[in-house]
């Protein structure tokens, strides 16, 4: 085993949305770690059970997170779209750089209870 | 009873009669963790072909996932079917590939690829077993009708999801 030397993970694996301060926005808080040096942005989505896109809020969708940091999320949902929501997810955006190589997107999704 | 306790402490027992029980509390939350292992390079074993495969002088990419618990998450794998970067190309590209296990930490999961769901270039694995688990994905891209690739940067992009169920 080589331990967690070039890792993407997201947690937790089954979030629960709680009520925010806001009347009719719920959010849940994600944490991400990312071990991966060649990856330093990752966009975050929020779908439904068909992997339709549902629309929420959070700081960044896209945000910058260094070589071994790691990172709370918060992520605003309507009450309203509370029924549709499943997956939430974290993807690692590449940069083109290289020859003749293929890299590795990584996409880490959790289920919302 | 000053002097009790003196005597006691000199003799290493207060600490003893004061002595707790501590409770040692831990929690093993469910994750996946996508890890890239090795970074896949293509061979161009004729004009017209690139391929991972090392036969043809290429090294098929591999991607490892780590599941702390069972059937809690699924592996989806995708091998491209486009350039993220190429000179231009004004032919079709005819891609092929196929996603397997090539290592695993538990015998258990030697029966992931007989269960392997297969789509266009999606292949899903169900997680099963806890541990970590290595997965090989072979590409080959083929130009137009044995036309040869025209000289350049070639780069594509290995899709690796992890997803909850």
């Amino acid at each position: 085993m080589s331990g967690e030397a070039s890792a993407h993970s997201f947690v937790p694996t089954y979030p629960e949305l709680k009520p925010s301060y806001v009347e009719g926005i719920l959010y849940t808080t994600m944490n991400l770690f990312n071990a991966r040096k060649d990856v330093e942005y990752y966009e975050f989505g929020v779908f439904n059970a068909e992997w339709e896109k549902v629309p929420f809020a959070m700081q960044n969708k896209i945000m910058r997170v260094k070589h071994l940091e790691k990172k709370k999320i918060d992520i605003y949902i309507r009450e309203k779209d509370k029924q549709e929501v499943v997956y939430i997810c974290s993807k690692s955006k590449l940069i083109i750089a290289g020859a003749s190589k293929t890299s590795v997107s990584s996409r880490v999704c959790s289920k919302v209870k | 009873m000053k002097k009790l306790f003196i005597l006691l402490s000199t003799l290493g027992l207060a600490a003893s009669i004061n002595a707790e029980e501590m409770e040692v509390v831990g929690n093993v939350a469910s994750k996946c963790v996508v890890i890239p292992d090795t970074a896949g390079i293509y061979g161009n074993p004729t004009a017209d072909v690139l391929s991972t495969d090392p036969s043809d002088g290429g090294v098929d990419p591999v991607v490892r996932f780590d599941v702390i618990q069972a059937s809690m998450y699924k592996a989806k794998i995708s091998y491209p079917i486009e350039f993220s970067e190429s000179p231009t190309l004004n032919d079709i590209v005819n891609w092929t590939g196929s996603v397997g296990t090539s290592q695993v930490s538990d015998t258990s999961m030697s029966g992931y690829d007989a269960a392997k769901i297969e789509f266009d270039n999606v292949t899903e694995f169900s997680l099963t077993v806890a541990g970590s688990t290595w997965f090989k994905t072979e590409s080959q891209a083929d130009y137009g009708y044995g036309k040869a690739f025209p000289g350049g940067v070639y780069r594509a992009v290995v899709s690796a999801e992890c997803i909850a169920i």
